[in-house]
């Protein structure tokens, strides 16, 4: 089991729950409007005047086989235009309920 | 949820909401009125009261004096004028804006039932009007007849007059030079004499004659018989065979007297339409009722009534107000397809997209539409004000739909899906969009607060700018996304195909972008000399200010001109009719663009309605001229007014006259009035005089007059009260007695078909036209004897006013002015400085007003607007800049928008009237927007960490489409209203002017200026604030594994 967290351009949200649905990925948690930076290229978002933009993050916890279908779904995403903004970070699940 | 995720999923609902929208304006612009202004009369009642008899002098102070002082006390009562003359007295009392004319009206008549009592006992039952006097009548007629002629009257008040009086805000309708059929008994005296008789005698003994009286009723066997004696007669023949008295046996028949004449009215007035002779019919409105609808209304109920007339009696139109209006509206409305088109074009220049353009374009429908529910909700009408402020309104409501529009179009254009992106995109700006809309409102809302005239012509302006765009901003975050949200696709590559079009338009953006910024780059290296050279501009043009000229509302051509000649005092009506004919040929030779002509010379029945409205009397000629439209002839109506005027003077019998043009619609002319308070008349007449011929020096001031007409030559009797007592008379019946023999006195009517006709017995007019004549007059004394009047009395003449005016319950002589070739302003202030340089006699007291009082009263109420509007408007953005630089340096635009104004009026020779200073006004609005625009942006690049100068040069870049989108679209908007011709267009174009050249100069000073002053005020800003960050945390510093700041 493989935590993945998403973290995203809010505009990219329908591309994320269609990406899950297709990948039969069912369970998943989310926070609207957050704010966040890019580590090296990525604008602020921080929902101000200077920088109007907001992210979504979605974690899902995934079995590991799912995982490089997720990410290269979600890298096909970014390729779109890379300015819009989407990232995905996976962790280990050491247990769960 | 918020509004604009709402409108985007459902976008059904969102679409509805806005249908019904629409439906609802299509209704209510079906059953909006139209008018030229917005009603702007100040609600106003005419009391008109009969003395017959009575001079100017004697109503004065047995009728109007009593009244005004009753009526004084009727609440909101602004002011209060009169005019009395011979056997009439008119008091006109203005109201303050906005009252119950009718609660008005009720008072008036209670006040006036209290005061008739004080009232001499002959005085007629006072009349209310709701109108005003001043007021041109609506709608003329000329009504020409053959064999219906004598019996016209009758015909035209049965089938015509009394229907249209039915017609709802109908003031008046009355005919001007209608045959009266009357029945004169003229006597000889001598023959009387003869007979030992006296005219009183005649009178009384028709008056026995000619009665029907009911006698009791007479029960004879079953029936019931009601008694009459009937002894009226069935026709005037047989007056002549009266028995009036026995004489040594014999009967004294009427014919033996007198000579009965079945005729007309005699006719003091001689009416000529297009050189035929006729009759005039004219009808007024209620003050404050709409003219288009009652004119209308008239000429709709005509058609229908003209049906039922005898077939020679023909009703032709003269003139009618509303045609003017309709044409002004139409014109406007045409000009503002103009504006919509070129807005159109604009955008869809900038856009460079078909469909984008369209979903901008919506906005434009809805928010007009929303004005029209507005206009209709409050009973508004269509008019010049309403539909300028449409027109000014067009080049914003579009702006705040292109702000979201792009930034949906950017999110689309990076690949998100057209659902997501115009929701969030949306908002990104939505709290931006706003904040601009406000600052216009800021400008637009304190229209509504005005007072006073100016108050009642730009309240509608104010709400109807204000509506449109915070009804465009609503359908900026609601129909706007929703729109794009259906409209547009998700691109995958971020370079799109140029078309032709569209690659030149990118080219032209590049290169203007690229040009801007060089010399951006080195005005921001010469700050100081920018600015330096921006002030000298700026008082440069304060300076041209004074070649400028003012006036109060720009005057409009509506293809009318009245002329109104006195000639020598006294003069017969035979003789006045010559000069009249003269004057006809004159024009019908020289100015072929006169369509019809209405000339009337004399005056009618005194006491008439007729001498409310004119000037009249017998030396008096009214000429009523109507022109073809402006577009169909060269000459204006001033070019042809200023010809006739020396034309005028061209004729030797004219003593003075004035030329004037329209002035409908309850608007007064351009004029300076100087108003000479003062009871006795010889001073204030010698005082007027004397004014009148310094202000005629003026250079620049035409139609000089003097309201007080010239001393009449009048006839009077002085009695000797010791003579009188001896004979056993008094003045009353000596004056009675004159009255009877001279005037006639009316012993009785004859009725015939129901209509009754006045009997009127008086002296031949052979017996009656000399002074002579006069003291002949015999009198029955007491003891029965006959006295001729020089026995007891003197006949003299003497000069008196024919008529007496006043105002405030003073007596007045209003001299006045129209500035030709000068502005009214100066006009005005000329004339000031005479007044001050005179001494002004004992009990003198002299004020200026007319139009010019209204100017300046205007102009004092913008600098108030203007002020409100800066002070608002500085609220407004200190508060979204959270800064109280920033909005300084956003308004160093704003001199510069008036700077434009000026060099525009100066340039293209336009007044600077209350229009144009609107304008200016409204400027402050679009102008700040622009600046706001390149400030957020500088703002928004320093923040994001660009240096000083960098961020503007970024911003500027950036920011020149969006700023010259927004510029052109309300320039290009006003273009239309400053270059338009045709009726009307006096009025807007000012406004235009001022918009076009403020918004042009103010434009080009808020690209260059703007972000210069930024740069002067802002050079260590920023870093200021990040050295004070660093400042907070010092003790960050002092722990060593925290690291280094950077």
């Amino acid at each position: 089991m493989k935590a993945v967290m998403i973290t995203y351009n809010q505009t990219l949200n329908d591309k994320i729950e269609f990406i899950l649905d297709r990948l039969d990925i069912r369970g998943f948690t989310r926070w609207n409007e957050i704010d966040g930076r890019g580590s090296e290229t990525g604008n602020p978002r921080m929902g101000t005047h200077t920088w109007p933009e907001r992210n979504d993050a979605t974690l899902v916890v995934i079995p590991d086989d799912k995982v490089d279908a997720l990410l290269g779904c979600i890298r096909a995403v970014d390729e779109l235009n890379t300015g819009v903004g989407i990232r995905a970070f996976v962790w280990n699940v050491e247990r769960s309920y | 949820m918020s509004i604009y995720k709402r409108a985007v999923e459902r976008p059904i609902t969102t679409a509805m909401v806005f249908t019904g929208i629409i439906v609802m304006g299509i209704y209510s612009i079906i059953y909006i009125p139209i008018a030229l202004f917005p009603d702007m009369e100040p609600p106003s009642v005419t009391v008109m009261t009969v003395y017959s008899g009575a001079g100017a002098s004697d109503i004065e102070k047995n009728v109007t004096r009593p009244m005004e002082d009753a009526l004084n006390t009727v609440e909101n009562l602004k002011e209060i004028s009169s005019v009395s003359s011979d056997n009439l007295s008119v008091i006109n009392l203005e109201f303050e804006w906005g009252i119950n004319l009718d609660e008005a009206t009720n008072e008036i008549r209670d006040v006036l039932d209290l005061v008739r009592n004080g009232l001499p006992e002959d005085v007629e039952r006072p009349t209310i009007f709701k109108f005003n006097t001043s007021m041109i009548p609506i709608l003329f007629y000329a009504v020409t007849a053959d064999e219906s002629y004598a019996g016209l009257d009758r015909i035209l008040e049965d089938q015509i007059i009394n229907p249209l009086n039915r017609i709802e805000g109908i003031g008046s309708v009355s005919l001007i030079g209608t045959p009266e059929r009357r029945i004169y008994v003229e006597v000889d005296p001598v023959r009387l004499a003869a007979w030992n008789l006296t005219i009183e005698q005649i009178g009384n003994a028709i008056r026995a004659e000619n009665m029907n009286l009911p006698a009791g009723n007479l029960k004879m066997g079953m029936m019931d018989y009601q008694l009459r004696v009937e002894g009226e007669f069935a026709e005037s023949r047989e007056l002549g065979e009266l028995v009036v008295s026995q004489f040594g046996g014999k009967s004294v028949l009427l014919r033996d007297v007198a000579q009965v004449r079945d005729s007309l009215k005699d006719m003091s007035i001689i009416e000529r339409i297009n050189g035929r002779k006729g009759m005039r019919m004219f009808v007024m409105k209620q003050s404050g009722a709409n003219t288009v609808r009652i004119a209308q209304d008239v000429k709709d109920a005509i058609s229908e009534l003209k049906a039922d007339l005898p077939p020679d009696v023909e009703i032709r139109e003269i003139l009618d107000t509303s045609v003017f209006i309709n044409q002004s509206v139409n014109n406007l409305s045409q000009t503002m397809l103009w504006a919509i088109l070129f807005v159109i074009i604009v955008v869809r220049f900038f856009l460079g997209k078909w469909r984008a353009t369209f979903i901008v374009m919506i906005a434009i429908p809805i928010s007009l539409i929303v004005a029209f529910i507005y206009l209709f909700l409050i009973g508004g009408t269509l008019n010049v004000i309403s539909l300028s402020a449409m027109a000014i309104a067009l080049g914003m409501v579009v702006d705040d739909a292109i702000v979201v529009l792009e930034n949906i179009s950017r999110h689309v254009e990076r690949g998100t899906s057209a659902r997501e992106a115009s929701i969030y995109a949306t908002n990104e700006v939505w709290l931006a969009v706003i904040v601009t809309t406000m600052v216009i409102v800021a400008v637009f809302f304190p229209l509504t607060l005005l007072g006073g005239m100016t108050g009642v012509l730009f309240t509608q302006l104010g709400w109807i700018v204000t509506i449109t765009v915070v009804t465009s901003t609503t359908v900026a975050i609601t129909l706007t996304p929703m729109m794009s949200s259906k409209l547009f696709t998700a691109r995958r590559e971020k370079t799109r195909r140029l078309s032709g079009i569209n690659n030149f338009i990118e080219t032209l953006h590049t290169r203007m972008a690229d040009a801007y910024e060089t010399s951006m780059r080195n005005a921001l290296l010469n700050r100081k000399k920018v600015l330096a050279a921006s002030l000298l501009v700026f008082v440069a043009s304060l300076l041209l200010l004074n070649f400028v000229s003012t006036e109060f509302m720009p005057e409009a051509d509506e293809s009318q001109i009245r002329i109104t000649a006195e000639l020598t005092t006294g003069l017969r009506v035979e003789e006045a009719d010559k000069v009249a004919r003269r004057m006809e040929s004159i024009v019908r030779e020289r100015y072929p663009e006169i369509e019809i002509m209405a000339i009337s010379s004399g005056s009618d029945d005194a006491g008439g309605m007729l001498s409310m409205f004119m000037q009249t009397g017998s030396n008096i000629v009214n000429q009523m001229m109507r022109l073809v439209p402006v577009t169909e002839r060269e000459r204006s109506v001033w070019d042809i007014m200023s010809d006739m005027r020396a034309q005028l003077d061209g004729i030797p019998e004219i003593v003075s006259y004035s030329v004037s043009s329209g002035g409908g619609e309850g608007m007064s002319r351009n004029t300076v009035d100087v108003e000479i308070y003062g009871y006795d008349f010889d001073v204030t007449s010698r005082f007027a005089a004397d004014m009148e011929a310094r202000i005629a020096s003026i250079d620049g001031a035409e139609d000089v007059q003097v309201s007080r007409k010239e001393d009449r030559p009048e006839l009077q009797i002085t009695l000797d009260r010791k003579k009188l007592a001896e004979n056993g008379l008094n003045t009353a019946m000596v004056s009675n007695a004159v009255r009877n023999r001279v005037a006639g006195l009316t012993t009785s009517v004859l009725r015939e078909e129901g209509y009754e006709y006045d009997i009127v017995v008086r002296y031949d007019e052979r017996f009656r036209n000399s002074i002579s004549d006069l003291e002949d007059i015999a009198l029955v004394n007491a003891a029965g004897r006959l006295v001729p009047l020089s026995e007891i009395g003197t006949v003299d003449e003497y000069w008196n006013p024919p008529s007496i005016e006043r105002k405030r319950r003073e007596r007045v002589v209003t001299v006045s002015a129209v500035p030709a070739g000068i502005s009214l302003g100066d006009l005005a202030g000329s004339i000031r400085s005479i007044i001050d340089e005179t001494d002004l006699p004992a009990g003198v007291t002299v004020n200026v007003g007319g139009a010019y009082e209204d100017m300046a009263d205007s102009f004092t109420d913008l600098g108030l607007l203007l002020l409100l509007s800066l002070i608002l408007v500085f609220l407004v953005m200190a508060s979204q800049f959270e800064s109280f630089v920033m909005p300084f340096v956003i308004m160093f635009s704003i001199p510069f928008a008036f700077t434009g104004v000026i060099l525009a009026l100066f340039l293209t020779g336009t007044t600077l009237s209350v229009i144009a200073g609107l304008g200016a006004v409204l400027l402050i609005g679009i102008v700040v927007k622009n600046g706001i625009v390149l400030i957020d942006y500088i703002n928004l690049m320093r923040d994001r960490g660009q240096t000083l100068d960098e961020a503007i040069i970024a911003a500027c870049r950036s920011r020149l489409r969006p700023v010259l989108m927004t510029a052109m679209t309300t320039i290009l908007a006003m273009l239309p209203l400053a270059l338009s011709g045709g009726e009307g267009a006096e009025t807007w174009r000012p406004m235009g002017v001022a918009l076009v050249g403020g918004l042009l100069f103010s434009t080009a000073v808020t690209l260059i200026l703007i972000p210069v002053v930024y740069a002067l005020f802002s050079r260590r800003g920023e870093r200021d604030k990040l050295q004070k960050l660093r400042e907070k945390f010092t003790f960050l510093d002092e722990q060593q594994e925290c690291g280094e700041a950077s």
